[in-house]
C-alpha cells in the first residue's frame, strides 16, 4: 500500500479516517512523547499503521512498541508488520500472536527480526487487542530509523483504498467464521422496551380497553408481524403516524417527532423483513418457461433461423431483483399459448420449403451501366476530380471513373428487375464507382416488384476511399415508402450497421439479409391503379465518423438486390430438419426419424419411442389432408414447439431413493448451463457430453464453461444479465437522451466494461472503480475523452480529472436515474441499495405526502433542499435518511450523466451523511466509502444476482448459507469475474434441484 | 313489432326495420352462452377532414360551426347537426378531446391514431398499437361469430400515415377493412371458410396430445412445479374451448337475411345507397349477434378514392376540397352542409337501433350500445380538438343529453383551434391542455365491461362522462 508523498522528509499514515488526525491521531505514535498516545475505536476490525521513509530505506532489525497510559486491555495481541519497496508488493518481516499483555504502563517492548533486505515502506496491522474495544500505543520505533519532521500521509488513491479495505472482509479473515445465517425474527424485544410504551401513551386512549374508535385496539395487536396475524393493521398504523393523521391534533394525547419517527423507523424495518420473509417462503423451484428471448435464441438455434422472431410474445415482468427471468414471475396465458403456437409454425415454414426453387426477382445496378445513362443524358454536367472545383463536389453523392477522372452528380434512380439475372452470378468490377459521403444516402425506387415473402439479399461491393484507422464508414438499410401527401413512412430495416472494410483497390462484398414479412412494405404496392402511390424505396446509408480535410468516403461498385433469395436449394434450415436419409421413401419412418432428432434437440433430451409414437399418430391423421409430407411435418413439428418441454426448463421430481440434495441429471446440467450462459438450449457437444454422463466432471464442466464463455452466444449472457442486473431498460422510456447513438452506447458501456472484465478474469472491485473506462467515439465524446475513434469499445486508460471509473459514473445509470431534466438523487440512491448493495428499500408507505412544486417556498430550494425538507418530515424520514445520502453523492453528474461543478450557478454539494453518521465526499468519497467499508457486501450482493440469475428464481434464505460459502471462495480468489461463473456453475446451489 | 314475450320463439326470429332476418343457431347457442346475457356493443365511425371551426366573429359561426353553443345541457345544435335534435337525449357531443402524442401532427396523418392513441408520428419509422374496438373484441369476441367488423369505403389498410381501416391489432398492425357490402353480407350471412373446418380439426388433435402429454409430465415432477404447469395445462385447455367454439360456429347454421331490400351492390359513386347499405349491414351484425364491435372509417385522409365521392349525395365536389375551400364563397356552408349529410347517416343508424327492442335483454338496442362518431382533426388540418357524438349506452352507464366542453373557449367566445384555415396552423404550439382521449377510451372500456384502467398509456377515466 504506497502512501502518496509529497513531503522529503517521513510520513505516516492510517486509511481509517478517524485514526489519522486529531490529538490522538497517529501522529502521536512517532512522536518521541511517551505522554502522548495513538488511541481509537477498531470496530473490530484490524488497525493498519504505514510509514514511508525518504530513498531506498533501510534494513530493519529490530523495532519497538510502548504501551499505552492507562488500560492495558487496549494493549496489542496480534500484528503483523510487512515492509516494501514501492509501496505495492509487501514481505513480512514479523508476525505475533498471543502476545501478553505488557507488564507496565509507558513500557516499551523489542522485537527482534530476521531481515536483511532494505525497506522505505513499512506496514503494521494490529488484528487484535485483548478485548477492548479501543486500542492505543504510545509509541512506535522502527531501528534506525528517524521520524524527525514526520507529517501526516496523503489519502491513499482509491486503488489502495481497495487492497485496504480488503482487510476488514470478514471472508478474508485468516480464521474466517462465517455468520451463521438464520432468519431476521421479529424485533419483539426493541417493540417491549420502547415502542409500546409510544403507543400506550398516544393512543391507548381512544383504541384501548376502555375506547374502541374505529373499531380499532391498538393493545391487542400482535408486534411480531412476520409470524403474528396483524400485518394489516400493523400497515394501517404506519399509514395514519406517516400521514400525520393520528393521533388527532385535537387530542390532549399528542405524539413527539422523535417518537413519531421511532415507531415508524420500527415498523418501517419489521415491514421488510416481514415482506422478505413471505418473499421467501414461496419456495424455491428452478422449473419456469423460456423467458421472451431466451425462447426467441433457442428458436433461432434450433432451426438455424438469424431473425427475431418472438416479438408478439408479451414482454415480461421484472423480478424484485430485477431479473426477467425468475421462476415465480413467468406466468402463461392462454393468448401467449396461442402466440407460441403461430411462431413456431411461422418459424417451421421459414426454415423449411417445399417445391420447386423459386424465380426470384432481381435488380442489378452496374455503376459503368449509370455513368453510360448520364453521358446519354444531354443535360448531366461532368467535372474532373483533378479541377479545384472538384472540392464543390467532393462530399456530394456522385458517379466517378478514377481511371479518367471523370465524374458527374448522383443521386440514385428508378429501377426494373431484370429478368435475364443468374441466380449467384457474380459481377465484374467496373472501373466507375459511386461515391457515397458520410451521411447520405442512396435512395433507389424498386418499384412495386418486390414479393410478398423471403429473404431479400442486397450485396454491395463495396471499399473505403481511404484507410484511416481512426475513421470508420458503415452501411445502412432503409425502406420508405410515399403513398400520398403526409402518408408516408421511412424505416430502418437492416439490424446492424455494417462496417466497410475493403479498400478502394480491393473493394469486399457487404451482405444484407432482410426479411420480407418482418418490415414495413408498401401496403398499396398492388394495386391496379398508380394512387395512392404503389413504389418502394431502398435507402443505402453511410453512417460515418468521417472527418479531417478528405473525408473517409464510401465507393460502391455495383449492387445486387434479390429477393426471395436462397443460397442454395434446398435451403441448409431445410436439410437440417429434413435430413438425407436411405428411408425417405417411407413417410413414416422418415417422418420418425425426423421427429427423434428434432424432439431430442428442442427437448434437450434423450426420447422414447412413447414420445415419438404420439407424434407419429398426429403426422398419421395430418396426411392425409395436407399435399405434402413436408407441409404435414410442419404441423407436427410445430406441436413438438408448443410443448411444455420445449417451451419450460422442465426438471424432474427426485426420487425418494437419492440421497439428499439431490442433483440434476446431467441433461439439465446441460440445459441449466445453456440458459445461463447462451440464453439457449444446449448445442451438440453439450448434450454428447450429457448423454455420457461425464458433463458433470469438474474438469469437464470447467471446459465446457471456458468453451461457452468464448463462444459468441456468451454475448447473449452479458447483454442479458448486464442490462437486468443494473435495470438498463429504464434507459429506454427515457426520452431527453435525443441522440439515439449517445443512447445506444451509454446502453453498451456497462456491458462492454462487465466483458472487458469477464474476459481478462479481473475483480469486480473495477465495477466500483477503475482506471480505465470502456468508450467508443459518441461516448467518449460525451465523457470529453480525446482522440477514440469508432463505433466499438475499447479499454482507455483515464485519469482522476475525469470523474469516470467504473459502473457507477456510467452514462447510463446516470441519465436513466433523472428525472429528464435533472439529476434524481432518491432514484440513485434506490438503484445504488437494489443494485449494487442488494439492500433494497422498503417501499414507501402508501400515501406518502408528495411534495407540493406549487408551493412558491419549495421552488426557490434547491433539489437537495427539498430533499432535505422532505427528509426531516417524521414521515419519510426513516425510509429517506437510509436512501437520499447515496444519490447525493452522484449529484457532480447531471441528467445526461455528463460531469458538473455548478448547478444554476451555484457550487455542486455532492455532500451527505449516510445513516450511521458516515460521511460520503461525492462520488469519490462514495467510491472510497465502498471500497473500504463495503467490499464484501458488494461482493456478496454480485454473488446473490448473479446465482439468482443463473437459477432463474429468487433465493430464499435456505439458499443464503450456500451464498456465503461461494462468497467466501470467492473473495479468497480475489474477487474475479470469471472464477465466479466457475465456482457457481459447480456449486451444489446450480446443480441441486 | 312485439317482443316482449322472452321465448326462444321471439328470438329466434327478428323482423328488423323491413329486414327477415332468422336466427337458427341461437337453439345451439343458448344453453352455454355465456353472454345469454345482453350483449354490450361498439361502433366507431371515423371520418377524415376535420369540420368546420370558425371564429366566433365569423359570420359563418352562428350557423355553420360544428360544435353545438351554450353549456352542458342547454347546448344549441347549429345547422351542421340540427338533424340530431330529435334524437338530444339519446347522444353526448365532445370537444377538448384528443390523443396527445400527435397533436403537432398533420391531420392528414392521423387517421391511424384515432382509436388507438398511439405515438405515430409524421414521418420517419412507423409504429402503431391496439386499437379501442379490438380491445374490447379480445375480451368478447369468443361469444359472436366474427370478433369484430372492420369496414372502410376504401378498403383494406392503407398506408402508414394513411390507414383505411381504423382497426389495429394487439401488435399495431393494421386489420385490413372490409368495403364491399356483397362481399361484408356473404361473410356474414353466406359463406364461411371452407378450410376452417379441417384446420381446427388438425389443432384440436394437437392440443389433445399436449394435454395429455403435460399431464403425464405433471405426474414426474414436484408438487410446486406442477402448480405452475397447471398455468400451461389451462392456457391449453382454454385455447380447447375456443376452439370447440369456433367449430360450432363454422357448423352453426347462418341467420337467414332477406337481402332484397339491401343494395349490395352499391359503390360509393351511388353515395347515399352505398353509405346506407354499409350503415344497414353494421346494424344487421348487431342484431343478429353476428359481432358486437364494428368500425367503419369513411374514406381515408387527404382524398383520394372513393371517400370523396360520399359529397355528392349532398351535391358538392370532392369533400376532402371542401375543408381547403371555407374561406371562399359558402365555404363554411358547404363543408357544414356535408357533415350534417354525415350526422343525418349516423343519426339515421341510430334511430334504427333505437327503434328496435333489444332481442335478448331490456329496453332497446341502444341503450345496450355505445356507438361513436368523429374525426382526429377540427379545424384544417390541425390535430386537436376532436369533433366526437357518442350515441346510446344507457344500460351501460352513460348519461346523454349533453355536450361536454373539456377545453373551454378562448376570451373572444371562439373555441381553440378555431379559423385555423392554412397549413400554418396545424404545427402551432399547443396552449390549451386537452385531455387525453385515452381517458374517454378507458372510460368506454370499463363500462363495456372490460376490466382496465389504462389505455395508450394513460391511466385513469374521463370525469363528468
Amino acid at each position: 500500500m504506497a502512501v502518496a508523498i509529497q513531503a522529503a522528509g517521513p510520513t505516516v499514515y492510517s486509511p481509517s479516517k478517524h485514526l489519522s488526525t486529531g490529538a490522538q491521531g497517529i501522529l502521536s505514535s512517532v512522536d518521541s512523547n511517551k505522554n502522548s498516545k495513538w488511541c481509537g475505536l477498531h470496530e473490530n476490525r484490524p488497525v493498519v499503521w504505514m510509514a514511508k521513509f525518504p530513498g531506498e530505506g533501510k534494513v530493519i532489525r529490530e523495532y519497538s512498541i510502548t504501551s499505552g497510559n492507562d488500560k492495558p486491555s487496549r494493549d496489542p495481541k496480534d500484528w503483523v508488520l510487512e515492509g516494501s519497496k514501492d509501496g505495492a508488493k509487501w514481505t513480512l518481516l514479523d508476525q505475533k500472536t498471543n502476545q501478553p499483555l505488557f507488564d507496565n504502563r509507558l513500557q516499551s517492548r523489542s522485537y527482534k527480526l530476521n531481515n536483511k533486505s532494505s525497506y522505505p515502506f513499512f506496514r503494521f496491522t494490529f488484528l487484535k487487542t485483548h478485548n477492548a474495544t479501543h486500542f492505543q500505543f504510545s509509541e512506535i520505533c522502527l531501528e534506525g530509523f528517524s521520524f524527525t519532521g514526520v507529517k501526516l500521509g496523503s489519502p491513499p488513491t482509491l486503488k489502495e483504498i481497495r487492497e485496504a479495505g480488503a482487510l476488514n472482509s470478514i471472508y478474508l479473515k485468516p480464521e474466517a467464521q462465517l455468520p451463521i445465517i438464520q432468519n431476521p425474527g421479529a424485533n419483539l424485544k426493541l417493540f417491549k422496551d420502547n415502542i409500546k410504551p409510544l403507543l400506550t401513551e398516544a393512543c391507548i386512549g381512544c383504541h384501548g380497553p376502555r375506547k374502541q374508535k374505529g373499531k380499532f385496539r391498538i393493545d391487542t395487536l400482535n408486534p411480531d408481524l412476520i409470524h403474528g396475524g396483524d400485518k394489516d393493521w400493523w400497515l394501517e398504523v404506519m399509514d395514519v403516524l406517516s400521514n400525520g393523521e393520528m393521533p388527532p391534533p385535537d387530542e390532549e394525547t399528542q405524539l413527539a417527532d422523535s417518537g413519531r419517527t421511532e415507531i415508524i423507523d420500527w415498523l418501517s424495518r419489521e415491514i421488510q423483513y416481514a415482506s422478505q420473509i413471505a418473499r421467501s417462503e414461496k419456495g424455491r423451484s428452478s422449473f419456469r418457461r423460456l423467458t421472451r428471448y431466451e425462447y426467441n435464441y433457442a428458436l433461432q438455434d434450433l432451426l438455424g433461423l438469424p431473425w427475431s422472431l418472438a416479438r408478439n410474445l408479451p414482454p415480461e415482468t421484472d423480478s424484485e431483483d430485477g431479473f426477467k427471468n425468475s421462476s415465480e414471475l413467468l406466468q402463461m396465458s392462454t393468448m401467449q399459448f396461442q402466440t407460441y403456437r403461430k411462431i413456431g409454425l411461422k418459424a417451421l415454414k421459414r426454415a423449411t420449403v417445399s417445391g420447386e426453387r423459386p424465380k426470384p426477382v432481381t435488380y442489378i445496378i452496374s455503376m459503368k451501366e449509370e455513368m453510360e445513362k448520364a453521358a446519354a443524358d444531354k443535360k448531366a454536367k461532368f467535372f474532373n476530380t483533378n479541377d479545384e472545383s472538384y472540392a464543390r463536389n467532393r462530399n456530394q453523392l456522385h458517379l466517378v471513373n478514377p481511371k479518367t477522372n471523370k465524374g458527374t452528380r448522383f443521386k440514385g434512380g428508378k429501377l426494373t428487375p431484370r429478368p435475364d439475372a443468374v441466380v449467384g452470378q457474380t459481377l465484374p468490377d467496373s472501373p466507375v464507382v459511386v461515391i457515397l459521403p458520410k451521411s447520405n444516402e442512396l435512395k433507389w425506387n424498386l418499384d412495386r416488384f418486390l414479393p410478398d415473402e423471403g429473404v431479400m439479399r442486397v450485396s454491395i461491393r463495396a471499399g473505403r476511399s481511404s484507410m484511416n484507422p481512426d475513421e470508420y464508414a458503415s452501411l445502412r438499410l432503409g425502406m420508405s415508402a410515399h403513398t400520398s401527401n403526409n402518408a408516408n413512412f421511412s424505416n430502418i430495416i437492416s439490424e446492424k450497421d455494417i462496417p466497410v472494410k475493403g479498400s478502394a483497390d480491393k473493394p469486399q462484398l457487404i451482405h444484407f439479409d432482410i426479411h420480407l414479412a418482418d418490415i414495413q412494405r408498401n401496403p398499396f404496392r398492388k394495386l391496379t391503379t398508380t394512387f395512392p402511390r404503389r413504389d418502394e424505396f431502398l435507402h443505402i446509408k453511410n453512417i460515418s465518423n468521417a472527418h479531417g480535410k478528405e473525408p473517409l468516403q464510401v465507393l460502391i461498385n455495383h449492387i445486387v438486390i434479390s429477393a426471395p433469395f436462397h443460397d442454395q436449394w434446398p435451403p441448409k434450415t431445410h436439410t437440417d430438419i429434413f435430413f438425407e436419409s436411405r428411408n425417405k421413401g417411407d413417410e413414416e419412418k422418415y417422418g420418425r426419424e425426423i421427429l427423434v432428432r428434432f424432439m431430442e434437440r428442442a427437448w434437450r433430451r434423450p426420447v422414447t419411442t412413447k414420445d415419438v409414437d404420439r407424434f407419429i399418430g398426429l403426422f398419421a391423421k395430418y396426411r392425409p389432408e395436407l399435399q405434402t409430407f413436408e407441409e404435414a411435418m410442419q404441423e407436427v413439428l410445430a406441436t413438438v414447439l408448443a410443448h411444455p418441454e420445449f417451451l419450460y426448463l422442465t426438471q424432474h421430481a427426485a426420487g425418494k431413493a437419492k440421497v439428499e440434495p439431490a442433483r440434476i441429471s446431467n441433461h439439465e446440467l446441460a440445459s441449466r448451463l445453456s440458459v445461463f450462459l447462451w440464453s439457449s438450449i444446449p448445442d451438440g457437444e453439450l448434450q454428447k457430453l450429457a448423454k455420457q454422463e461425464t458433463l458433470s466432471e469438474p474438469k469437464v464442466l470447467e471446459a465446457q464453461v471456458k468453451r461457452m464463455l468464448s463462444d459468441p452466444r456468451s454475448q447473449r449472457f452479458t447483454r442479458h444479465f448486464v442490462g437486468q442486473w443494473l435495470g438498463l431498460d429504464d434507459l429506454d422510456s427515457q426520452t431527453h437522451i435525443t441522440d439515439e447513438s449517445l443512447k445506444k452506447a451509454m446502453k453498451e458501456e456497462p456491458v462492454a466494461f462487465f466483458e472487458e472484465v469477464l474476459k481478462h478474469n479481473r475483480s469486480i472491485m473495477e465495477f466500483i472503480h477503475s482506471d480505465y473506462a470502456m468508450v467508443n467515439e459518441r461516448l467518449a465524446n460525451h465523457y470529453g475523452i480525446r482522440n477514440i475513434y469508432g463505433y466499438q469499445f475499447r479499454k482507455t486508460p483515464i485519469e482522476i480529472k475525469q470523474n469516470r471509473g467504473g459502473l457507477l459514473t456510467g452514462a447510463a445509470v446516470l441519465a436513466m436515474n433523472s428525472d429528464g431534466k435533472d439529476s434524481h438523487p432518491l432514484k440513485r440512491g434506490v438503484w445504488m441499495l437494489e443494485r449494487i448493495l442488494n439492500d433494497p428499500p422498503p417501499p414507501p408507505p402508501p400515501n406518502v405526502p408528495e411534495v407540493d412544486l406549487a408551493d412558491p417556498e419549495i421552488q426557490k430550494m434547491t433539489l437537495k433542499e427539498r430533499i432535505s425538507a422532505h427528509r426531516n418530515d417524521p414521515a419519510c424520514h426513516s425510509c429517506h435518511a437510509r436512501i437520499d445520502p447515496w444519490g447525493i453523492a452522484f449529484e457532480n453528474y447531471d441528467a445526461s450523466g455528463s460531469y458538473r461543478t455548478r448547478i444554476k450557478n451555484k457550487p455542486v454539494d455532492a455532500t451527505s451523511e449516510l445513516f450511521n453518521k458516515e460521511p460520503l465526499a461525492g462520488m469519490d468519497g462514495l467510491k472510497r466509502h465502498l471500497l473500504e467499508e463495503r467490499q464484501d457486501q458488494f461482493a456478496r450482493a454480485m454473488v446473490h444476482k448473479m446465482s439468482a440469475y443463473a437459477l432463474g428464481r429468487p433465493l430464499s434464505f435456505a439458499d443464503l448459507a450456500e451464498i456465503e460459502d461461494l462468497t467466501a471462495g470467492f473473495r479468497k480468489k480475489g474477487d474475479r469475474l470469471a472464477d465466479l461463473i466457475h465456482m457457481l456453475t459447480r456449486s451444489s446451489i446450480f446443480n441441486g434441484k | 313489432m312485439d317482443f316482449k314475450s322472452n321465448s326462444l320463439g321471439r328470438r329466434a326470429f327478428l323482423r328488423g326495420t323491413g329486414i327477415a332476418l332468422a336466427l337458427p343457431w341461437l337453439e345451439t347457442f343458448a344453453a352455454d352462452n355465456p353472454a345469454n346475457e345482453t350483449p354490450k356493443r361498439f361502433l366507431s365511425v371515423y371520418h377524415p377532414d376535420g369540420v368546420g371551426v370558425p371564429v366566433k366573429a365569423d359570420p359563418a359561426w352562428k350557423d355553420w360551426s360544428w360544435f353545438p353553443h351554450g353549456g352542458e345541457k342547454d347546448f344549441e345544435l347549429t345547422k351542421v347537426l340540427d338533424v340530431l335534435e330529435p334524437l338530444r337525449s339519446d347522444i353526448t357531443i365532445y370537444s377538448g378531446l384528443s390523443h396527445p402524442a400527435v397533436r403537432r401532427v398533420h391531420g392528414h396523418s392521423n387517421a391511424d391514431q384515432y382509436l388507438t392513441g398511439a405515438d405515430t408520428k409524421g414521418h420517419g419509422p412507423y409504429r402503431n398499437s391496439i386499437s379501442l374496438d379490438q380491445v374490447y373484441a379480445e375480451s368478447i369476441g369468443e361469444f359472436t361469430r366474427h370478433s369484430s367488423l372492420v369496414m372502410s369505403t376504401n378498403g383494406g389498410i392503407g398506408g402508414p400515415r394513411g390507414a383505411q381501416t381504423q382497426s389495429f391489432s394487439r401488435e399495431g398492425r393494421a386489420i385490413p377493412a372490409m368495403n364491399s357490402p356483397k362481399q361484408i353480407f356473404d361473410m356474414l350471412f353466406v359463406a364461411g371458410d371452407k378450410n376452417a373446418s379441417a384446420r381446427l380439426a388438425r389443432s384440436k388433435s394437437a392440443l389433445d396430445l399436449l394435454i395429455e402429454d403435460t399431464r403425464s409430465l405433471g405426474r414426474k415432477i414436484s408438487k410446486h412445479d406442477q402448480d405452475t404447469l397447471q398455468q400451461y395445462l389451462d392456457s391449453v385447455r382454454d385455447t380447447e374451448v375456443k376452439l370447440t367454439k369456433a367449430q360450432q360456429w363454422l357448423n352453426a347454421p347462418f341467420p337467414q337475411v332477406d337481402s332484397s331490400s339491401l343494395h349490395l351492390e352499391a359503390g360509393p359513386k351511388e353515395a347515399k345507397q352505398y353509405f346506407q347499405t354499409m350503415y344497414d349491414l353494421i346494424y344487421l351484425a348487431f342484431l343478429s349477434d353476428s359481432t358486437r364491435v364494428a368500425t367503419f372509417q369513411l374514406g381515408r385522409e387527404n382524398g383520394g378514392g372513393p371517400h370523396d365521392l360520399l359529397s355528392k349525395a349532398v351535391d358538392l365536389g370532392a369533400a376532402h376540397g371542401l375543408t381547403h375551400a371555407v374561406k371562399k364563397k359558402d365555404g363554411w356552408e358547404n363543408l357544414g352542409t356535408y357533415n350534417r349529410y354525415q350526422a343525418e347517416e349516423f343519426g339515421r343508424f341510430v334511430s334504427k337501433l333505437k327503434n328496435t327492442t333489444e332481442p335478448i335483454g331490456e329496453g332497446n338496442m341502444l341503450d345496450n350500445t355505445f356507438a361513436m362518431h368523429g374525426s382526429a382533426s377540427s379545424s384544417f388540418h390541425l390535430s386537436r380538438n376532436y369533433p366526437i357524438i357518442s350515441a346510446g349506452g344507457k344500460n351501460l352507464g352513460f348519461a346523454n343529453g349533453r355536450y361536454l366542453n373539456f377545453v373551454g373557449l378562448r376570451e373572444d367566445g371562439s373555441l381553440p383551434g378555431a379559423g385555423v384555415i392554412s397549413d400554418a396552423g396545424w404545427n402551432s404550439k399547443v396552449v390549451e391542455e386537452e385531455p387525453p382521449l385515452a381517458k374517454l377510451f378507458v372510460s368506454i372500456l370499463q363500462r363495456l365491461g372490460v376490466e382496465t384502467d389504462s389505455f395508450a398509456g394513460y391511466t385513469g377515466t374521463l370525469n363528468r362522462v
